[in-house]
């Protein structure tokens, strides 16, 4: 243990941490959904079942998995279709899939799975109910998953390097929660200690489609090979993770949550800042942090991109990670807040992709200060939706400074400024991003340009007198209701604004979506267009069979080869 | 059909938006459904018949003006929506003496604003017009008579108490008209589909087979 007095380090500025070219850097860490979630049903002893697995030998049929924890127990209802090529797409606007999931709120009986098997395979156009907490789709990797199958079907193992060149044999293309298409609301199970976290059923869900996967395609290779097919190496089939393939959806999500979002982004610098106030290391953290700083260098060999964007950020990290390789390498990591010294170091050093990297890695070694933030993740403030009237306007105009004074002389008449428009197609609801000045779309404009907005607000102010209230302001000028809003949650929200412009001709919103996935715990980030990424769950994690305390968390780096 | 509160709460918003709110209203609009949905109420209906009477009035002729002893609109008809609001916005003005409020359009859609003022005033607020009213403590709600389409007057006062609670619902049946009403709006605010926007504005190809 570490028993030197401590300085306090104080969390890094919002204005700093908060800009999109670093959140959209940003890396896993251990308050992630994913491992919070193995590192829970691994110290609770959950245990697994397969119910049912009524697959046929063309691959369409149903199957169940149960997990059942301490209190309650879920199951993943997986649905397994035989989809033509020419159906195939990750787009929210397809109609069809290789398999629909719903995770059940329970166990399911056959009423329900026949009530189901109505509705999953639909997606959108189905409808599921207060017993189901969540509804996904995933499609194959075409290559890898018939590479797979043939290779078992054979009797052979695939080949290792085609595995890592994909990573995953399905990808899921939504994963639709709280009370989407019918199905609970997130308020129905927020009480419960196994969903307190954000996204825990969401994983959940996820980590049992792993699993079917693995099973499906072992079960396909026998269908085709017959006695002579063998199953997956279990060592291989750690290695793939379950893709997913994200669209712009998540961008508009993280502007819509501030409250939630800054909790996400809060805890990790709360977090952060509590390691650097360590100011002496133990032999051993410093040895965990060199141990994971080498695995997470197996992991960056393994991180491939065909965008010419993260191709360039990769480079950088390839590069940031020599020097840190080096730099750690001639420091003992033990003395005078070595946490806090390797951050400062890192700021002048590496690129952001290498300094978030860092932020990550030095939280490994304390569970103790790191893992209790988990439980400050959820919003559970409803009360900060409500207005306070009685607010002086001079009190009003600091808190929209302290976010979004940058913003204030940005001349946000000039095309580059507000070059685009989120907006939302009629086409099953699809979210998306428009040229303002090519496209009609003005008029169909999401709120999501709060940077925009509270400029616009902070000038409708400027000629009102200081002592006057809010309400008062709000009465003539209700347009600025959401920006008002959104500057008094700031309070307790810092981190829930993003300091840079969401509509600029120069946005990349795939950094909105990395912020959000990074928190997941997805790596391996592929953006396959400024707005679309692709991303590796799981990748490493035990299977249930394998889940113990000693796999439950340290699965997201890769072992170094011997 | 039953629909999740999450449902209701993102298709009236969108549904307010698309009569003309502002999103701050529109999202206020929102709680204030999903509010009374969960205390029982046929909330879509009362949203749906709302935003039905004043599709296209300016938002202006429609809110009150605060300066006078009894709020009321420019346009004659005052909204519950920037009513409420108004009246949450100054909770911590309310006294014993409460406010008065003339020709108010749907008085149910203010009960979810009475439980702000509630939770701010950590007292029961009560809202009384002729045939009814109703007592909230910013959690329960105490509804006496119903609620009419126009009340001619209806008085704010802090106080009250809260005898029979109605049910607190995790779901809702809407009726299907309501529903229709409220989704009828909403589709204003999703832009057409074009070709150029398919192809563009969501960042992916159509094709998924590698």
């Amino acid at each position: 243990m570490d028993t030197a007095p401590n300085r306090q380090i104080q969390r890094r500025d919002p204005a700093t941490v908060m800009r999109l070219s670093r959140l959209g850097s940003l890396h896993q860490c251990r308050l992630s959904f994913m491992r919070i979630l193995t590192r829970r049903m691994a110290r609770e002893n959950w245990s697994f079942s397969r119910p049912v697995f009524g697959i046929d030998a063309a691959g369409v049929g149903h199957a169940v998995y149960t997990a059942q924890g301490p209190d309650r127990a879920y199951s993943l209802v997986a649905f397994a279709h035989d989809l033509p090529p020419e159906m195939r797409s990750d787009r929210v606007i397809a109609t069809a899939w290789d398999a629909t999931f719903t995770l059940f709120d329970g166990i399911p009986t056959e009423d329900d799975i026949a009530r189901l098997s109505q509705n999953v395979p639909l997606q959108e156009a189905g409808r599921v109910s207060e017993s189901e907490i969540s509804v996904s789709r995933a499609n194959r990797s075409v290559r890898l998953w018939a590479h797979v199958v043939d290779a078992l079907a054979s009797g052979q193992q695939p080949d290792r390097a085609e595995i890592d060149k994909v990573g995953y044999l399905m990808r899921t293309t939504a994963v639709y929660g709280s009370g989407k298409l019918g199905a609970a609301d997130r308020e129905q199970i927020a009480d419960r200690p196994e969903m307190q976290v954000p996204f825990q059923a969401e994983m959940l869900s996820v980590y049992l489609t792993r699993v079917f996967v693995r099973d499906l395609v072992q079960h396909m290779a026998r269908a085709k090979g017959g006695e002579g097919a063998v199953d997956l190496d279990p060592a291989l089939a750690r290695r793939m993770g379950i893709g997913n393939s994200t669209g712009l959806g998540m961008a508009p999500y993280i502007v819509n949550h501030p409250v939630l979002f800054n909790n996400w982004v809060m805890a990790r610098e709360e977090a952060i800042a509590r390691v650097r106030s360590v100011a002496t290391a133990s032999p051993d953290a410093a040895a965990q942090f060199r141990q994971m700083l080498r695995r997470s260098e197996v992991s960056l060999g393994q991180w491939r991109s065909e965008h010419p964007i993260q191709q360039a950020k990769l480079a950088d990290l390839r590069r940031d990670m020599e020097v840190l390789s080096r730099h750690v390498a001639g420091d003992d990591q033990l003395n005078d807040h070595p946490w806090d010294r390797l951050m400062r170091w890192a700021e002048g050093a590496l690129s952001e992709e290498g300094q978030e990297l860092v932020a990550s890695l030095i939280l490994e070694p304390y569970p103790d200060l790191v893992d209790g933030l988990a439980s400050c993740m959820a919003d559970g403030n409803p009360g900060a939706f409500r207005i306070d009237g009685a607010m002086p306007i001079s009190e009003l105009r600091a808190l929209i400074a302290a976010s979004y004074a940058w913003a204030f002389d940005l001349n946000w008449t000039a095309p580059e400024n507000c070059a685009r428009a989120w907006y939302v197609s009629e086409e099953k609801l699809e979210p998306r991003l428009g040229e303002r000045f090519d496209e009609p779309i003005a008029e169909y404009e999401q709120p999501l340009a709060p940077a925009r907005d509270a400029a616009a607000a902070h000038a409708a102010l400027a000629s009102w007198e200081g002592s006057r209230p809010v309400a008062e302001f709000l009465l003539a000028h209700p347009e600025h209701r959401h920006t008002v809003r959104r500057a008094q949650m700031s309070r307790l929200a810092p981190y829930g604004e993003i300091h840079d412009n969401t509509i600029s001709a120069s946005v990349l919103p795939i950094d909105m979506l990395r912020a959000k996935l990074a928190f997941f715990g997805a790596i391996h980030f592929d953006p396959r267009s400024d707005r679309w990424v692709r991303i590796c769950m799981y990748a490493g994690a035990p299977y249930p069979e394998e889940l113990s305390p000693e796999t439950a968390d340290d699965w997201v780096y890769p072992e170094v080869p011997a | 059909m039953s629909f999740s509160l999450n449902e209701i709460e993102a298709t009236a918003k969108r549904a307010a938006r698309g009569a003309g709110y502002p999103w701050g209203l529109a999202e206020e609009a929102a709680k204030a459904t999903r509010w009374l949905a969960a205390h029982d109420l046929d909330a879509c209906a009362e949203l749906a018949g709302l935003l039905t009477r004043i599709d296209r009035v300016s938002l202006a002729d429609l809110s009150p003006d605060t300066n006078g002893a009894t709020w009321v609109a420019s346009g004659g008809m005052l909204c519950p929506l920037a009513a409420g609001a108004a009246l949450s916005d100054r909770a911590a003005e309310l006294s014993d003496a409460g406010f008065r409020l003339q020709q108010v359009a749907r008085p149910a859609l203010l009960m979810p604003f009475a439980a702000l003022i509630a939770q701010q005033i950590g007292r029961p607020v009560t809202l009384r017009w002729e045939g009814g009213g109703a007592v909230t403590d910013g959690a329960a709600l105490d509804l006496s008579g119903t609620a009419p389409e126009l009340a001619p007057l209806v008085e704010v006062t802090p106080g009250g108490e809260i005898g029979s609670a109605t049910p607190i619902r995790s779901r809702a049946q809407p009726a299907p008209e309501a529903w229709a009403t409220l989704n009828r709006l909403a589709h204003r605010t999703y832009a057409p589909a074009t070709e150029e926007s398919r192809l563009k504005g969501a960042g992916a190809g159509l094709s998924d087979n590698d």
